[in-house]
């Protein structure tokens, strides 16, 4: 099946790309099973794209993120093709509705999703360091690490986010490619299990687990640039120098300080991609934070990230004659 | 006669602990309740295990260089008598300790080579950096778990690489085998452990031996100096080889060889401390100047630059000494899966076509 359709990724390329500036996807890297973003301007590059479970990374980054692209169009500019996700689609409507981007500006390759592949998971199961390759059978991860064949369930080691997805189907596609995926949860409730389970916990319990998660914290800032939509760039606060808003200092109020002004700063916006999370190094459950605020959002407004291009973010809108605040 | 004991695995907490009595003892351990989650340095404490099965994800690093540290603290005074003159009260707070990292690998020490020659071999020596130095030992792993990222052989190492280490580590079936390196480091084992008998130390050496035959690696540096400096201005070579980077910090943080920092003064009041904190070149301040230009606008000058200074400028101003030292775990950290030995591979390849 996903022969079938990397197969017929390559042939709706081959055929978009004369028309498009660039189509942004999923490569091989150097590692046997991990992907790094590509960016096709040729024919010749088209056989490197791929899909699949191990496709991880959040690519509507790049629309927006200079100098990969030039996010403000020149006269007659052509298009950029993207590939995308279900939860990647919610970004791309982001970004469209923040008018980052027009809708006329991408030509989306829509890519149904069932789950993408969390490493650290795999880690656990098998020693990765000696893994010779890597793919996928059906609903089976086969890695081969020389020795053994290991034959793992890919239910048992996606991203935590897929395990509450509830679009694993592009929202907002030109072409889709492959069969629509069934949506793993369906409701508020079990989007939010792990949110819900540490909202159970009493308060000191709950600073405990956050003081121990986010001591680790180096301050590398992956998390932040990974995300699509921190938009602020080379302007955050966290680094300003002139003025300065945050000491230098490394020590867990900094650290905190520094993931929660990024998790309010994406109110009401963050789509719930998990891209902070998959890109920290030191495996903090960054997205829980943001998970807590995207259900707040969801149950006080009735109101997610990335659904809908039309719609106005209640966070980007007032109302003057509101008497709810 | 070098210095030379035998652990066994079940005496090791024991040997820690009095080994802890003697120098601050920092090993390799986990960060997080989890058997295959991140690693790094951190004091030992009874009953915490080292992690010797793998490379640490962070490593030794901020021992020599701390991610933030006070280079001194200041006070304004007032004279009472003058008016609007001030005196400055400045002090040195410098407190260093001597301390043995138990469970380094060949690759942490042999960043040491660049940092000293950067810190400690002048022009211009740090006094902080040369102190600490000094005071810190490093008894390291022969290593045997090389995975694919690793590098160490292509850039002057080599997993059973002992320079600048002061104490030899070989992990046995049933023990360690750990003999002294130095003089000092000798004393560091008295009254520790067990003799070696025969049988252990013919094991230990064959070992040592077949990790010394191991290559690590295939990448060639040889002429990457002068490659770099052709491709310097390739700015198409550039963007294929580094779109995908998002110019985030990971790679230099978990860098041991990566040492730029930058110098701020935090003041409250009357009040402060001048602190030296990691900087990282992938981060737009760190070029940004005070009238507002900045030479490294985005992340393809400021990846170039890594490479650069790693591969060329390093090699160029330190008689060939690289600035890299084949952990590998910029390319384990990369969110996005940049593989530095790509990029320094191809800066060979048909270097002169434009």
């Amino acid at each position: 099946m996903l022969e079938t359709d990397r197969n017929q990724l390559h042939k709706l390329v081959e055929e978009a790309l004369p028309e498009l500036d660039m189509v942004i996807g999923w490569g091989q890297s150097t590692d046997s099973f991990q992907t790094t973003p590509v960016f096709v301007r040729d024919a010749k590059q088209i056989s490197q794209l791929t899909l699949g479970p191990f496709c991880s990374q959040n690519l509507t980054g790049y629309l927006v993120k200079p100098p990969a692209l030039d996010a403000a169009p020149k006269e007659g500019a052509k298009p950029i093709g993207i590939c995308v996700k279900g939860c990647d689609s919610r970004s791309l409507v982001a970004l469209i509705q923040e008018k980052f981007l027009t809708r006329e500006r991408v030509r989306i390759f829509g890519i149904p999703c069932r789950g993408t592949v969390d490493w650290n998971k795999v880690g656990k199961l098998v020693d990765l360091s000696n893994v010779k390759s890597a793919t996928v059978e059906e609903d089976v991860l086969v890695v081969d690490d020389s020795q053994t064949t290991h034959r793992i369930k890919l239910e048992e080691v996606l991203a935590r986010k897929c395990y509450g997805c509830r679009y694993p189907n592009p929202l907002i596609q030109d072409v889709t490619i492959g069969e629509p995926a069934t949506p793993r949860s369906t409701s508020i409730e079990s989007s939010y299990r792990d949110v819900d389970r540490l909202d159970a916990k009493p308060l000191e319990e709950r600073l405990d687990f956050w003081q121990s998660e986010l001591d680790r914290c180096i301050r590398c800032y992956a998390c932040r640039n990974a995300c699509p939509l921190c938009v602020c760039q080379d302007k955050c606060i966290i680094e300003s120098r002139e003025p300065r808003w945050l000491t230098q200092r490394v020590g867990i109020p900094e650290k905190f300080l520094f993931h929660f002004i990024h998790a309010m700063h994406l109110a009401g916006r963050c789509t719930g991609c998990g891209e902070c999370e998959r890109a920290c190094p030191m495996d903090i459950p960054v997205t829980l934070i943001k998970e807590k605020l995207n259900k707040i959002m969801e149950e006080r407004l009735g109101y997610s990230a990335g659904l809908d291009v039309e719609a106005v973010p209640p966070l980007l809108t007032f109302n003057p004659g509101d008497t709810e605040i | 006669m070098a210095v030379k004991i035998f652990i066994a695995t079940d005496q090791l907490d024991s040997v820690l602990e009095k080994l802890a009595t003697k120098i601050d003892l920092w090993i390799p351990a986990l960060l997080k309740e989890d058997k295959s989650g991140p690693t790094g340095f951190i004091p030992y404490e009874p009953g915490k295990s080292p992690v010797f099965e793998r490379q640490t994800t962070l490593p030794t690093k901020k021992l020599l260089l701390p991610q933030v540290e006070t280079l001194l603290r200041f006070e304004y005074k007032k004279d009472p008598e003058g008016g609007s003159t001030s005196s400055i009260v400045v002090d040195d707070a410098r407190q260093v300790r001597p301390t043995l990292v138990f469970g380094a690998r060949s690759c942490d020490v042999r960043a040491l080579i660049t940092m000293d020659r950067v810190f400690s071999q002048g022009p211009y020596v740090d006094p902080y950096y040369v102190e600490r130095r000094k005071n810190t030992f490093f008894a390291t792993l022969v290593c045997e778990q090389n995975d694919s990222k690793c590098f160490c052989s292509s850039v002057g190492g080599g997993p059973a690489d002992m320079e600048g280490s002061h104490l030899k580590i070989v992990k046995l079936d049933e023990g360690y085998v750990v003999e002294a390196l130095t003089k000092e480091a000798g004393s560091l084992l008295e009254g520790l452990g067990e003799a070696v008998d025969k049988a252990k130390d013919t094991k230990a050496g064959k070992i040592v031996k077949e990790a010394s035959k191991r290559i690590v690696g295939d990448l060639d540096t040889k002429g990457c100096a002068e490659a770099f400096r052709n491709r310097f201005a390739q700015n198409d070579f550039w963007v294929q080889m580094v779109s995908q980077c998002l110019s985030c910090g990971v790679c230099t943080y978990v860098c041991p060889t990566c040492y730029c920092f930058t110098i701020t003064d935090e003041t409250q009041n009357l009040k402060g401390e001048r602190m030296r904190s990691w900087d990282s070149c992938m981060f737009s301040q760190y070029t940004l100047e005070a009238s507002g230009h900045n030479p490294r606008p985005t992340k393809l000058e400021r990846y170039r630059n890594r490479v650069g200074h790693k591969f060329s400028y390093i090699p160029e101003k330190y008689e060939g000494i690289l600035g890299c030292c084949g952990c590998g775990r910029c390319i384990r950290s990369c969110p996005v899966t940049i593989d530095i030995r790509q990029v320094v591979g191809n800066l060979k390849e048909n270097s002169n076509e434009q």
